[in-house]
């Protein structure tokens, strides 16, 4: 299956040089005395880099069968990490390296995107939101108003956010898992 | 200058190779059917009034264009035209600098030449690069170098690795285009004199030092109408009252087309 420029519109995924691409930003741009182009930003799917291509208005791409799915997480061995379509009941796991920044904020049960490629998963997308456990952090003493950066604070997934003075260990907070910024208490 | 209004119905079509003209059918009723073309510029018809001695005119008029697409492009739009006689291209791109001023575009302007631009942002000798040569390098960037004629080839390398970078410039012109991408403006050597004005990497204008012979001007067409023949497109005749009205000559001339709806919204007026 093919897609034309004609076609071409943010979110669609295209194959470019064997790698399932999203579009990011596409624009048509015509010289004044020149025929149409389509300047079109992609992200690639398997390495995360973004890209920029030129294609005369009329090109056509593969597309790239690529799904986005809400499963759950179940569990990690360590080595591979498995996920379940609440769906189907089917199972897919993922190594370290195609884990990302899921690694940081995933916790059992947890519901999150999974990208499958040709059914296959390929990356992990948590939620925007997630809440965690505080398992280490200073005590913020009382009266400390020394600098307004807060402290930082391990939470039960192993990461590391910059939490306010008053938070302490045991506390439930909300990560904004795009910014790995505290987003308030929970 | 004067203020000029030409007619908008014509009865050819444009010749420009990648612009396509809005063709209308009238007095069907009268059992005189004909087809006439909505103009895509008031150009023609401009240097017919030149060239019968108008001297600097100008006109703001409601421009046609079909099979336009993308989100600063559109089939119709507002159109600002001016022929100065006796100046250069140079002087030309000062005169619409001031314009720019008097509407509040005070930033210091960049003047280019193609071959400058192309220097400035890439490695490439544009003007001394063969067709064979750029496609060589469209093909490293992984991009398709199907075209058959070398200005098309050098647009697409512009657009690619050119246009984006004339993003963070608040007031460009580029100027002296290779003589492939002449269009009707006067060829020196290996170079058109011909510029465009970039207002944050978006194009608003076209210009060039005009063509003064009828039998250039019959040339530059024929050979518009070739290719467009070649790429299948409608349209296969030529203007021949325009060339007849100007076998006299058209004095020196520079001339401009701006896209008032594109110069608004970069000004944010």
């Amino acid at each position: 299956m093919n897609y034309s420029t004609s076609q071409f519109k943010n979110g669609l995924k295209l194959m470019l040089d064997g790698n399932p691409c999203s579009i990011v930003n596409n624009e048509i741009v015509k010289p004044g005395k020149g025929q149409a182009f389509n300047r079109v930003k992609f992200k690639d799917l398997i390495t995360g880099k973004t890209l920029e291509k030129t294609f005369k208005s009329g090109e056509s791409l593969e597309a790239a069968d690529v799904m986005e799915l809400e499963m759950q997480y179940l569990y990690s061995d360590g080595e591979k990490w498995h996920f379940m379509d609440p769906v189907s009941f089917e199972q897919f796991d993922l190594g370290k390296e195609s884990m990302g920044t899921a690694l940081s904020y995933l916790v059992e049960q947890d519901k999150c995107i999974v990208t499958l490629w040709n059914n296959n998963p390929i990356s992990v997308t948590p939620p925007n939101h997630v809440i965690l456990e505080v398992t280490d952090t200073d005590p913020g003493l009382k009266g400390d108003t020394a600098g307004t950066g807060g402290k930082p604070a391990t939470l039960n997934t192993g990461v590391v956010v910059q939490v306010p003075l008053f938070v302490s260990i045991g506390d439930k907070v909300k990560v904004d898992t795009r910014t790995n910024e505290y987003s308030g208490r929970a | 200058m004067t203020e000029v209004v030409t007619p908008t119905l014509l009865n050819a079509p444009t010749t420009d190779v990648y612009i396509d003209s809005i063709e209308v059918s009238v007095n069907q009723a009268l059992s005189k059917s004909s087809q006439l073309y909505l103009h895509t510029s008031p150009e023609l018809e401009m240097k017919r009034l030149l060239s019968k001695g108008s001297g600097d005119i100008f006109q703001i008029c409601q421009v046609f264009r079909d099979n336009e697409q993308g989100r600063i492009n559109s089939n119709e739009f507002t159109m600002l035209e001016f022929y100065r006689v006796d100046f250069t291209m140079h002087q030309l791109m000062d005169e619409i600098a001031e314009l720019l001023a008097a509407l509040g575009k005070n930033e210091p302007i960049k003047k280019m030449s193609y071959a400058e631009v192309f220097f400035e942002y890439s490695d490439i000798d544009i003007l001394n690069s063969d067709i064979n040569e750029l496609k060589t390098i469209l093909n490293s960037l992984d991009l398709n170098s199907d075209d058959e004629w070398i200005e098309d080839i050098q647009m697409h390398l512009f657009v690619h690795l050119i246009e984006p970078k004339l993003k963070e410039i608040p007031l460009c012109f580029i100027y002296d285009f290779p003589k492939d991408q002449a269009a009707l403006a006067e060829i020196h050597g290996p170079v058109a004199h011909r510029f465009e004005m970039y207002i944050n990497g978006t194009e608003i204008a076209n210009g060039y030092q005009e063509i003064q012979s009828a039998q250039e001007y019959r040339d530059r067409f024929n050979e518009e109408l070739n290719k467009r023949k070649v790429l299948s497109k409608p349209f296969e005749f030529l203007d021949h009252s325009f060339l007849k009205d100007l076998e006299g000559g058209l004095p020196y001339c520079s001339g401009v087309a701006i896209g008032i709806e594109r110069l608004y919204s970069s000004l944010s007026l």
